[in-house]
């Protein structure tokens, strides 16, 4: 019997981790219609196709190649699509974060093997190995969420949930109970506890970054003119001679890319090639390589060469840079004191160094980390950093809240309100533990005087 | 043996005829099958022990429930209801609820006639007072006037009566009700077959005398100008109301929602409180006299003034018991105070200081059997053909007591027939969330409907009860063709409006779009065909339209889960040799034994990783291959 009407569920089916290729599977029946919207429609089933794979805002994440099995031919036994893009992690989860955004679900450990064996496509003297692998995977999984959620996370997520019942309860009170004498409705002080819900949901899921920064590492970007030094710049952060460097300009033609541990974090350094404002044809092919670099960046070095007067960037970079993702670096000020920045660039940390002597390098260092942990939210002391299928349900969470206030404050109708805050509800308790509507009504009769 | 009554077996014994009996009852009857109904006293059939009224918040929607699969309760109300009105008006169509004040013993004397008049029903008068069994099956019952009945079904619906216990302060006398009598046997008879029970406790306020009330100095509450009825009124057979005050062969039309009767507002005062405080340890309740737990949503005046103490004051409804009568229900008043007690209380109310009590307060405690205990179809896991239905079940309220005797009725009649039993899904009705919730939770006080324990409430909207139950009623053949083709029709053209109006541009716009944009736009005035379509149908295709996105939201959630329900759980599932299942989780389900995955989903305790395990060990075979039992209908 194929289990019909399953959600659509997309994993990495690959190591999570760098590797050549990352694979992501999507299995389920509107893995035809996300192909669709993704590339344009299903190439024929079992060949591959090449193209581009766009989020949701039209911005491209990878060029990814992409193979349709129509069901039942496939590993499930139902429509799969599985898309393999380049092995860095951080891509992976960008191409992930957005099918979840279009609406497939996490697979649960274990669920596409779960599927193909429900669907028929494995042999049933296998159903035993099945059942053990779902049951050892989701203990572990269950074992690694739960240590998350008896830290912070769940300390927050527990009394989110204990303040949404209160809300709950009360607009529950005014539906079931419309003739009883209960205290006028509150509406602004139900606003406001939702307000500060839907704010929390929000920070916490602030936190989804960094744990992808956590885990992947943070994309940092070194940025400049040629011969400004960055070459020099990356070998002294990694303490051994990646790149090659020469005085001559335009040395680096492509990008290099190598990981350090600095502190608590994985820090990727990717040398750039130099933006000569009238570049080489070989040239440019490398500048262009770099602004594809700078638009997946997490955090710039911008590297200026103090001897010099400041350069004008090409605006499709200047307009990424900030004050908070970007460290301005004063290179060789062994040959010369460094000048003024340009107004655009006031605010922005800086720190002088010298690549060639070493000066300076550590406080560039202390300016990477102070500008990483800012991504972070500790509460209650603890870190918190919550994982891709806590993001969903928070951001589902989110959305249920903030149609709650916009209800609130138009005065619509109660009962609409209720199920966006059963939404919230629903969703929140799928990270820290299902609401049963009994709870709700203990709570409603606890703090009410109703019934006759 | 004793004498068999008239030598027969019957299809269907009903033992009760409450609210719950009744409707089974005339639900096995309207079936065709060979119905008995047997009542200690047949001329208290369908009374309304507690106060006099029908609907109200979720059990207004399961009155139009019940009309939809073919039950008497809407339309008994609409004929004998003295005054309407539809709850939470200024709110939307899917909380909105009916709600009528009954002519008490007008709506009994209706009841009776139509349990009389019903072709395949007997009525009969005698006490239950053992069940009869044959191995695990029930077979027949035993009466107090030593006359047997022999049944191929047994519905059991004892209310109160259950070794009823009536509690005045310290005064105790047993009865199901004030001035009857208790089913002293029948639980011992349970009991042998393996039936667990418990206790529950209840309580009814005192009545007082018209004459002694000083309305001048309470609130006048009026009833709807336009009243709203039970009944779908569009679909029946106009005969089908007829007032009871007309004797005789004809039955004269009459108007429901004439001449309606008020009910009045008044409140308690410090002078009630200090009463009840001096006085608490008096209370039945408070002294420790009774075991039973009672309902949380219903408090008593005791309760209130315990438990929200620094409430000033609590609201009190007078409500008029029938139109021949000048008793009066004092609605928020319960007590199980002694009467002098309770009168002092009485007296401390405005426009009640020189009040009469006709009758006192009292708390009733009675046996009910946990309803974890039966199937979905309401049959015992215990004993083969026997139905439980209503406050056995350990619910409170006429009306959800009148939800499950339909459906304990039309399993009966599927039972005898061999046909697979009607299980309404939570988004089917209300009566499907009610009885999914007794089944696989059980209850520990006496259950009443809320609509927020509905998941899906916004499916729900009471006008949409006929064709929500449309399948069911197709199905069963539970009604006349001639209603089924009303329905029928009445859905056409729902449906025909909304792809119309959802499809067709006006100014611009989609006639859907100006529906939902009403609140901010100035209104459009709607095609002239659709203004020409009856109340009805044009209510609910406008409440589709408005509610759209939310409404397939709920869809989208039915459609994910409807998987799990699909797939039955054998019978015989020995859940602690399943591997991988966690201990806890073992145990709750082997004592729950639900019938399908989706059941078990919605047990506490009971978490995705189990319901994976279980779902594989189902699909691989290995579990047994069973066939449906008969507690898992779809």
């Amino acid at each position: 019997m194929p289990v019909a009407h399953e959600d659509t569920i997309a994993a990495l089916a690959t190591p999570s981790g760098e590797s050549a290729i990352a694979l992501i599977r999507v299995s389920g029946s509107e893995s035809a219609r996300l192909m669709a919207e993704i590339f344009g429609g299903p190439p024929l089933p079992r060949s591959s196709r090449h193209g581009d794979y766009r989020d949701r805002e039209g911005r491209l994440v990878d060029d990814v190649l992409f193979t349709f099995f129509a069901q039942p031919a496939s590993y499930t036994g139902e429509d799969t699509v599985e898309i393999g893009c380049h092995g860095n992690p951080y891509i992976a989860q960008r191409v992930l974060e957005d099918l979840f955004a279009r609406g497939c679900r996490p697979a649960e450990p274990g669920e596409f093997t779960k599927r193909a064996f429900l669907n028929g496509r494995m042999d049933l003297s296998q159903a035993e190995a099945v059942m053990d692998l779902i049951h050892a995977r989701s203990e572990r999984a269950l074992e690694a969420a739960n240590r998350q959620l008896r830290g912070a996370l769940g300390r927050q997520i527990a009394g989110a949930i204990a303040r949404l019942v209160d809300v709950v309860a009360e607009v529950e009170a005014y539906i079931d109970f419309p003739e009883e004498d209960l205290p006028t409705a509150n509406r602004i002080r139900l606003l406001a506890a939702v307000t500060a819900l839907r704010q929390e949901a929000g920070r916490l899921l602030a936190t989804a970054h960094y744990g992808a920064l956590l885990r992947d590492g943070v994309r940092t970007v070194i940025v400049g003119e040629p011969n400004a030094g960055k070459s020099s710049l990356l070998n002294r952060l990694l303490g051994w001679e990646r790149a090659l460097v020469s005085p001559e300009p335009g040395t680096t033609r492509d990008f290099l890319e190598e990981p350090r541990v600095l502190g608590p974090h994985k820090i990727r350094f990717i040398d750039t090639a130099g933006l000569n404002p009238t570049p080489a044809p070989l040239e440019r092919r490398g500048i262009e390589r770099t602004l594809e670099r700078a638009a997946e960046a997490d955090l710039f070095l911008l590297v200026l060469d103090a001897s010099l007067p400041c350069p004008i960037l090409p605006p499709e970079l200047a307009g990424r840079l900030h004050a908070a993702n970007t460290v301005v670096v004063w290179n060789k000020t062994d040959l010369a004191a460094p000048g003024d920045l340009p107004d655009a660039w006031r605010g922005f940390s800086r720190v002088a160094v010298s690549a060639l002597q070493g000066q300076g390098i550590e406080e560039l260092e202390r300016a990477i980390s102070l500008m990483v942990d800012k991504e972070q939210l500790v509460l209650d002391g603890d870190l918190i950093a919550i994982n891709a299928r806590h993001a969903t349900d928070l951001t589902e969470a989110g959305e249920c809240l903030a149609a709650a206030e916009a209800k609130l404050r138009a005065g619509a109708a109660d009962e609409l309100m209720a199920s966006d805050l059963r939404g919230a509800l629903d969703a929140l308790g799928r990270i820290g533990g299902r609401v049963d509507h009994e709870q709700i009504l203990d709570k409603l009769f606890s703090a009410f005087c109703i019934g006759k | 043996m004793a004498y068999v009554f008239q030598d027969k077996t019957f299809d269907v014994i009903v033992c009760g005829a409450g609210h719950a009996g009744c409707e089974a009852a005339l639900a096995a009857a309207r079936m065709g099958a060979s119905t008995l109904l047997l009542s200690g006293n047949i001329d208290t059939v369908a009374q309304m022990s507690c106060n006099p009224a029908i609907g109200g918040q979720a059990k207004g929607h399961i009155v139009r429930e019940i009309d939809a699969l073919g039950g008497e309760m809407a339309i008994n109300t609409d004929a004998t209801a003295i005054q309407f009105r539809l709850l939470n008006e200024s709110k939307g169509p899917a909380v909105q609820s009916p709600r009528a004040q009954c002519d008490k013993k007008a709506y009994q004397f209706r009841m009776k006639h139509t349990l009389e008049l019903q072709p395949n029903l007997q009525l009969f008068q005698a006490t239950v007072t053992e069940l009869v069994y044959e191995g695990t099956r029930v077979v027949g019952c035993r009466t107090n006037l030593d006359i047997d009945f022999r049944g191929r079904t047994v519905v059991i619906t004892t209310g109160t009566f259950l070794r009823g216990l009536l509690h005045i302060g310290m005064n105790k006398n047993e009865g199901g009700r004030l001035g009857d009598y208790s089913a002293r046997t029948l639980s011992a008879s349970l009991l042998a077959a393996g039936i667990e029970l418990r206790r529950l406790k209840t309580g009814t306020p005192p009545r007082i005398s018209g004459r002694s009330i000083d309305f001048a100095r309470m609130e006048e509450q009026k009833g709807d100008e336009h009243p709203t009825l039970f009944a779908f009124h569009d679909t029946h057979d106009p005969q089908a109301l007829f007032h009871v005050e007309q004797v005789g062969q004809q039955r004269l039309g009459w108007v429901p929602g004439t001449d309606q009767v008020s009910c009045w507002m008044t409140h308690t005062t410090e002078q009630s409180a200090a009463i009840v405080r001096r006085n608490l340890h008096t209370s039945a309740m408070y002294s420790g006299q009774i075991e039973g737990v009672g309902p949380r949503y219903c408090p008593s005046i005791e309760d209130k003034f315990v438990r929200f103490a620094d409430k000033p004051r609590h609201l009190l409804f007078l409500e008029p018991e029938g139109r021949h009568t000048d008793e009066y229900y004092i609605n928020g008043l319960s007590t199980s105070m002694p009467f002098a007690v309770q009168l002092e209380l009485v007296r401390s109310i405005p426009g009640l200081e020189r009040a009469e009590l006709l009758r006192p307060a009292y708390a009733v405690e009675y046996d009910f059997a946990p309803p974890t205990q039966l199937w979905p179809s309401l049959e015992s896991r215990k004993v083969e053909g026997l139905f439980m239905a209503g406050q056995i079940n350990g619910t409170s309220g006429y009306e959800e007591a009148a939800g499950q005797g339909v459906v304990a009725g039309i399993n009966a009649v599927q039972k005898t027939r061999g046909g697979s039993p009607m299980v309404l899904g939570r988004h089917e009705a209300y009566i499907g969330v009610l009885i999914d919730d007794l089944v696989t939770k059980g209850t520990n006080e006496p259950y009443r409907m809320f609509t927020s324990r509905a998941e899906h409430r916004l499916l729900l909207n009471h006008g949409s009860a006929e064709m929500r139950l449309l399948p069911q009623i197709r199905k069963l053949n539970l009604l006349t063709p001639d209603r089924r083709q009303r329905i029928e029709r009445k859905a056409e053209r729902v449906g025909h409006w909304l792809t119309k109006l959802e499809t067709t541009r006006h100014q611009g716009l989609m006639w859907g779009d100006h529906v939902r944009r009403e609140a901010d736009a100035p209104p459009v005035s709607l095609p002239a065909e659709f203004l020409a379509e009856s109340p009805q149908v044009q209510a609910e295709v406008l409440y589709r339209i408005r509610y759209r996105g939310y409404l397939e939201r709920e869809a989208r959630v039915i459609e994910r889960l409807s998987g799990l329900e699909r797939v039955r759980i054998p019978l015989d599932l020995n859940y602690r040799e399943v591997r991988g299942l966690r201990l806890e989780c073992a145990l709750k389900l082997a004592e729950l034994r639900p019938a399908t995955l989706g059941q078990a989903s919605r047990i506490s305790g009971v978490n995705p990783a189990d319901i994976s395990v279980l779902m594989v060990l189902i699909e691989s075979g290995r579990a047994g291959d069973r066939p449906a039992d008969p507690g898992t209908g779809t």
